[in-house]
């Protein structure tokens, strides 16, 4: 207050100075406009999802195979599916991303391989899914003559890739050198020091790339569509088309059956909650590390 | 320390023999490794590689039997296997011009919100709830539009949009015909929805990453908030705030699911932006299982790497804009 | 640096004398070094002797951590850097191509100015570098454990909490952890590079007096920014200006009647 009243009232008062103030009234109210309309829909839209996914969750999705049109059943072969591929894309598409950051970050943190594979590998990065579909369904499927899990299993498996490469070399690029020589002054080689200790210091932050990884490919739908394409009933041969849940979704959601619509509801749901789990995980991981 | 004796502080010749032994058995291991990793460094780029190849493989057929003229003809019939790209193009290139008309500047609001206006003690909250929506997966928006947007446009927004501009020349053509609901309008507003948080976090991210005494630096001279916001921090980060947007737009150009629910899947090119249409990614995933004969599949490859080749274009020129900027504050 | 230039003739005054009937555990000749295209040491020549402690003191950018890092070839981990001339531990150029330079650490053991324990156990950072050599049984690694923890004077701090985090220590506690490691896996050289910057006063005593004591088994050098601490530990001193090594003698002799202007100049405090 003791400012204002010692300010030259000539230049809080001229019509430039209020001019000024006005506009930056009218921008600041834009922001707050701006955010609490990017809220509200992102509000509208978990806020239908978890009504119209929870009224249709009940034991039976869990239990249950996908139903012929018409009739209740549940999504646990989708389920089933989803978890397998998972599983297998990160088994295959972890190591590679690993092993490929690790080179980024601790033997070729300078030369020319490196920023050609930093630069290609942001770019997959955010490359869209579909195509990725159509390649692999170019090398496996079309090659094998059927659709399978195994190529669902791939094709998100390089999409695991490029997560998993980033993190990890961000990661490693955190752990201080003089960790490094710390572990070479003992006489340890080069890759029981990246083994032993370096991957140690950057365990957490791995870690949750890779959860990151998982949570990215939980709801990808696109490059499974003609890779493990869908199966309606129970299978365990990955030589033979899995049914997987974002494809279901997909599927039911444009049906015209309700209980179908109501199964896509609930698999969305489910989805939407791994995927909130997995990143809220990661995030705590990443702020535990950072406090440590 | 009675035990000094026994232990002494440095070891016998046999023992440095040992050790010797010891480390050229691992050295071996360490080569191995260190090829290991370089071979998976590689790998990536033969997934590059291979992505290229394989598409460039699968729609040499289409491309061979329509030349050029697959880029701009407009034609897209199973029947007489005639096939054109101009229509999905079309239909990416609008959705996706729509998303990011809506999305950078309400996401540039947001970031200017987080980073310059918003309490502390509600930042973390507002930033980490962007970035866990940034997460959910698109399939989760493309079934919130069929169901829950595309009705309310198609009840309370199109019939007033297009009573609206009815006698406007032409914004008339661009809103014209039925409420259908789903089309190019309704499948740009999703991607819109979608991209912002995208957008969001990475403006926000540049933002902060302004030094601080520049902003300091203004704000002593009286600027208001906008004054700083328009005159220090957008021309210092104007090379990540593109970067940032064009990676969106990366995005939005190649998103498939929250897209093929609500934009129709028609084939054609219509004036009006409530018309349904389609687009590369839509056409992909709803008809490529249902392909029949070769050159339809080719087709849609064919498609696809159009596709890849715009988004690769895209993604490119932001990763070096984002790089300069990461240049410029000596990352 | 043209006129730096001109004082390349050597100046340097070599310890000689006193040097006799001492055993020469590493002596480097005509030693250069490089960052890229920048010579960061010329022409040094000094030796470390058996059982003795060697402080190599200078202002900041003279070169002295950059002759540590070359003794166990720390250097190798980074691009660009190299060294020419000959660096002779026990008579065998570590230098040399042939060199195995994961051995060579193993003999040469450092220890830096941040405490950097790995990010395990207490007990896992000392048996981490035993085991890498030595299969032992369980009883026996405990005792080497043990031994090491006690020569670095942690065993009576630590013994009730081996399986605690290393990390979980206070900043001189992790240093002398480190100076365990380093001791457990039995090296025959010891540097120390800045051990003391990052401690408090009282942790700092403790680490001279171990460096004291660990001085009969070892042959140890040290490079330090503290001049008190280079007269308090050391028997040898060499001091370093812009790449040079200006004068190495007996440290009483260096600290009382150096030879060298600029020398006296920095032990007075008159620059650095």
């Amino acid at each position: 207050m003791t400012m204002t009243a010692q300010a030259n009232p000539s230049q809080t008062n001229t019509p430039l100075y209020r001019s000024r103030q006005r506009r930056n009234v009218i921008t600041m109210t834009l922001a707050y406009a701006a955010t609490a309309f990017g809220l509200i829909w992102l509000a509208l839209i978990l806020g239908v999802l978890f009504y119209e996914g929870f009224s249709g969750l009940s034991l039976a999705v869990f239990t249950e195979m996908t139903p012929p049109p018409g009739s209740a059943g549940g999504l646990l072969n989708p389920i089933m599916g989803s978890l397998v591929m998972t599983v297998i894309a990160v088994a295959i598409g972890t190591p590679l991303g690993m092993l490929a950051g690790t080179y980024m970050a601790e033997y070729g943190r300078y030369d020319k391989l490196s920023s050609v594979v930093r630069f290609i590998n942001d770019i997959l990065l955010s490359a869209p899914s579909i195509v990725i579909g159509l390649f692999v369904y170019e090398i496996m499927v079309a090659q094998m003559g059927h659709f399978s899990g195994w190529a669902g299993a791939v094709s998100l498996a390089v999409i695991v890739v490029p997560v998993v490469v980033r993190t990890t070399e961000d990661m490693l690029t955190l752990v201080p050198d003089t960790l490094r020589e710390a572990a070479a002054s003992i006489g340890l080689p080069r890759s029981l020091m990246i083994v032993k200790v370096a991957y140690r210091a950057a365990r957490a932050g791995m870690i949750t790339g890779v959860l990151l990884a998982v949570a990215r490919i939980s709801g990808e739908t696109a490059p499974l569509l003609f890779t493990a394409l869908n199966n309606q009933f129970w299978s365990t041969d990955l030589n033979a088309p899995v049914s997987s849940l974002p494809v279901v979704i997909f599927q039911f959601a444009l049906s015209p059956y309700k209980d179908w619509q109501s199964l896509a509801w609930t698999g969305a749901l489910i989805i939407t909650l791994t995927v909130l789990t997995l990143s809220i995980i990661a995030r705590a991981l990443a702020s535990q590390r950072k406090s440590s | 320390m009675a035990d000094v004796a026994l232990q002494s502080g440095t070891i016998s010749v046999a023992e440095q023999v040992d050790r010797a032994k010891v480390l050229q058995r691992l050295r071996l291991g360490d080569a191995a490794f260190r090829h290991l990793t370089r071979a998976a460094a590689i790998t990536v780029l033969i997934i590059l590689g291979g992505i290229i190849v394989s598409l460039v493989h699968g729609s040499w057929p289409a491309l061979h039997s329509f030349g050029f003229s697959f880029l701009f003809d407009e034609t897209w019939n199973p029947v007489t296997e005639k096939f054109g790209a101009i229509a999905p193009i079309y239909g990416t290139v609008v959705t996706s011009l729509i998303a990011m008309l809506i999305a950078v500047p309400v996401g540039l609001f947001i970031a200017l919100f987080l980073t310059e206006l918003c309490p502390m003690w509600l930042r973390r909250p507002i930033g980490i709830a962007i970035e866990l929506l940034a997460g959910i997966p698109s399939i989760i928006y493309g079934i919130w539009g069929l169901f829950v947007f595309a009705p309310f446009l198609q009840q309370y927004v199109q019939p007033f949009l297009i009573s609206a501009f009815g006698n406007v020349p032409v914004l008339s053509n661009l809103f014209a015909g039925p409420p259908y609901g789903i089309g190019i309008l309704t499948a740009g507003l999703i991607l819109a929805i979608m991209v912002l948080p995208f957008i969001t976090s990475i403006s926000r991210d540049v933002f902060e990453a302004v030094p601080p005494v520049l902003k300091e630096a203004a704000y002593g001279l009286g600027c208001t908030t906008w004054e700083v916001a328009r005159y220090v921090v957008l021309p210092f980060t104007r090379v990540g705030v593109i970067g940032g947007v064009m990676l969106g737009l990366g995005r939005a150009l190649g998103e498939t699911m929250a897209v093929t629910f609500v934009i129709g899947n028609a084939h054609r090119i219509s004036g009006s932006i409530l018309a349904p249409g389609t687009t590369i990614s839509a056409t992909i995933a709803n008809e490529f299982t249902e392909a029949v004969g070769d050159l339809y599949t080719s087709s849609l490859i064919a498609l696809g790497l159009i596709l890849f080749v715009i988004t690769f274009v895209v993604l490119a020129c932001a990763r070096l804009m984002l790089m300069r900027l990461n240049a410029r504050l000596g990352k | 640096m043209n006129s730096v230039a001109s004082f390349t003739v050597p100046t340097v005054t070599h310890a000689q004398k006193s040097a006799e009937g001492l055993a020469e555990k590493i002596s480097v000749q005509s030693l250069d070094f490089f960052y890229g295209d920048n010579r960061a040491l010329k022409n040094i020549n000094v030796s470390l002797y058996k059982g003795h402690v060697t402080a190599f003191i200078g202002p900041s950018g003279c070169g002295k951590s950059t002759l540590l890092r070359i003794l166990n070839r720390m250097y190798d981990l980074y691009p660009n850097q190299r060294a020419s001339g000959q660096v002779l531990l026990d008579g065998e150029d570590i230098l040399s191509p042939h060199q195995d330079i994961n051995l060579l650490r193993a003999k040469v053991g450092m220890v830096f100015q941040k405490p950097t324990p790995f990010p395990m156990t207490i007990y896992e950072n000392i048996a981490f570098g035993i085991r890498l050599y030595e299969k032992l049984p369980k009883s026996e690694l405990d005792g080497r454990v043990q031994h090491a923890l006690q020569r670095a004077a942690l065993w009576n701090e630590v013994k009730d909490k081996l399986g605690a985090n290393g990390l979980s220590l206070s900043g001189g506690q992790q240093q002398r952890l480190c100076i365990a490691r380093t001791v457990a896996v039995r090296p025959e050289v010891i540097l120390f590079d800045e051990p003391c910057s990052a401690l408090d006063p009282i942790s700092t005593a403790k680490i001279e007096e171990l460096i004291d004591e660990l001085k009969d088994d070892y042959t140890i050098a040290i490079v330090t920014h503290n001049m008190q601490q280079a007269a308090r530990v050391s028997d040898f001193t060499a001091f370093m200006y812009l790449g040079e090594l200006i004068e190495y003698g007996e440290t009483t002799k260096i600290f009382t009647t150096p030879n060298d202007r600029r020398t006296q100049d920095y032990i007075t405090g008159r620059f650095g």
